[in-house]
């Protein structure tokens, strides 16, 4: 086992990131307030480790070691974890997540995370004060909201650069029209070779007669 | 002559009878910067160390846990908000001054109303049989003058199927750990106690007696010697503290 120091020191500084947060979101700590006493289970795949995530009041802690009573053991890995809580149509399914125990305090999660809306200005005003930290709140967002565009698209700005510029790849019709052409092809020749193998036991059978 | 029994205060052999005066005389002095020096002495991670203590104690809203040589009341504090106002905390510590300091400070945080600080003594517990769920000592058993008495009296007041978890300075893993730990304990520890507490000589003491400490497989030995069940014992920060567990069969 590893030491427990080092786990310690990661699950309270985990601890004290998600609470901080929560400091300046109030309508998410009313929220997990419905959910106190709920206990969270996460056994991550990758990166390895092992948690749980228990709702005291408005606070999440986060703990290495509980002996009381599980709500819900989620399985999975982190990024797979991190999208479920943040899309609420995501399945666990699609994502390989596995769920045991009751499927209700996921869902809640679900529906908190997706309505979070952690107000940064607040600690940033402690520091700076109200007009620089509006200023940089706002440069911050537009980056943000031109970032989160910009990896939106960039998947298909990808792809047709690589097929209509460069032509390195076909165009996506013609690949997709190839790959049905190829299915198809696959589906005939299993069925080919059904027939012969159908035909083979028949010649089989009179030679032995 | 009659031969008189003694006892190490440090690495001094004293008679048994004066351990718990001179012990005293320690606490009453650092009392008041008890926690700075902790912080600085540990760099923080002692509350890493009471963190994972706090989570194997498995304590539950409506317990009963006792929590001796609390001193300043580290332990209580988290203890109070787990158990909640149908559980009880005490907080036990058999010197005044580090008593008194641990409740107000406990009061100026707003703990209160499940916590009932008790002068006691770890050897002669003042509780009735089978009262506790969990017992707790922290930094406390290297300076009771008979361990295993003491251990007996714990498990005496904790009920069939409470928990005794006993943190304490340890015997580092590693030779080198060790080295290096045996530098800063005996060089700069009573260096920094002379500059932050103006009192190197309780603080060479703090280092002597964690030295005279039983190792952990000694300890756990004396745990089960005194009844536990199920000892056993997690190593921190490579053995330079370790927590003991037994079970009260």
């Amino acid at each position: 086992m590893s030491d427990p120091t080092y786990r310690a020191g990661f699950d309270a500084a985990l601890e004290t990131a998600i609470n901080t947060a929560l400091q300046y979101d109030p309508t998410t700590r009313a929220r997990l307030q419905g959910l106190d006493g709920k206990v969270m289970a996460l056994n991550l795949t990758a990166p390895k480790l092992q948690c749980c995530l228990c709702i005291e009041g408005d606070q999440v802690r986060v703990r290495q070691h509980w002996e009381g009573d599980v709500t819900t053991s989620v399985s999975g890995s982190a990024i797979a974890f991190m999208r479920l809580l943040k899309d609420p149509d995501a399945t666990p399914a699609a994502l390989g997540v596995s769920i045991s125990g009751s499927s209700a305090l996921l869902a809640e999660l679900q529906w908190i995370m997706s309505d979070l809306d952690i107000d940064w200005e607040a600690p940033l005003a402690q520091l700076v004060g109200d007009i620089p930290a509006h200023s940089i709140g706002s440069v911050l967002r537009s980056a943000s909201s031109w970032l989160s565009a910009s990896l939106s698209r960039a998947p298909v700005a990808a792809a047709e650069t690589i097929s209509e510029e460069w032509q390195l790849t076909p165009p996506q019709a013609q690949f997709e029209a190839f790959a049905d052409d190829l299915a198809e092809l696959s589906l005939a020749t299993e069925r080919l070779e059904a027939r012969v193998r159908l035909l083979q036991e028949q010649f089989s059978r009179r030679e032995a007669e | 002559m009659k031969d008189r029994k003694t006892t190490h205060f440090g690495y001094q052999e004293v008679p048994v009878e004066e351990k718990a005066g001179r012990v005293a005389e320690v606490f009453h002095s650092v009392a008041a910067r008890y926690d700075v020096m902790n912080d600085l002495m540990s760099g923080g991670i002692h509350r890493l160390w009471k963190r994972f203590t706090i989570e194997l104690s498995g304590a539950r809203p409506g317990q009963h846990i006792l929590d001796i040589a609390g001193g300043t009341g580290d332990l209580t504090a988290r203890f109070s908000r787990i158990v909640g106002a149908s559980g009880q905390v005490v907080l036990a510590d058999i010197n005044e001054s580090m008593l008194r300091v641990g409740r107000d400070r406990l009061l100026d945080r707003g703990v209160a109303g499940n916590v009932v600080p008790v002068q006691a003594d770890a050897q002669y517990l003042p509780f009735p049989d089978n009262t506790f769920d969990c017992i707790t000592i922290a930094f406390g058993l290297r300076n009771v003058t008979d361990k295993d008495l003491a251990l007996r009296s714990m498990l005496r007041v904790l009920k069939p199927g409470g928990r005794l978890l006993v943190l304490e300075f340890s015997k580092p893993e590693s030779k080198l750990l060790e080295k290096v730990y045996d530098q800063y304990s005996f060089r700069l520890l009573p260096f920094m106690g002379k500059l932050v507490a103006n009192d190197a000589d309780s603080y060479r003491y703090l280092a002597e007696s964690i030295r005279m400490h039983p190792d952990q497989e000694t300890l756990k030995q004396m745990m089960a010697d005194a009844g536990f069940v199920d000892c056993e014992y997690h190593n921190m920060t490579g053995g330079i503290v370790a927590l003991h567990r037994g079970i009260k069969p």
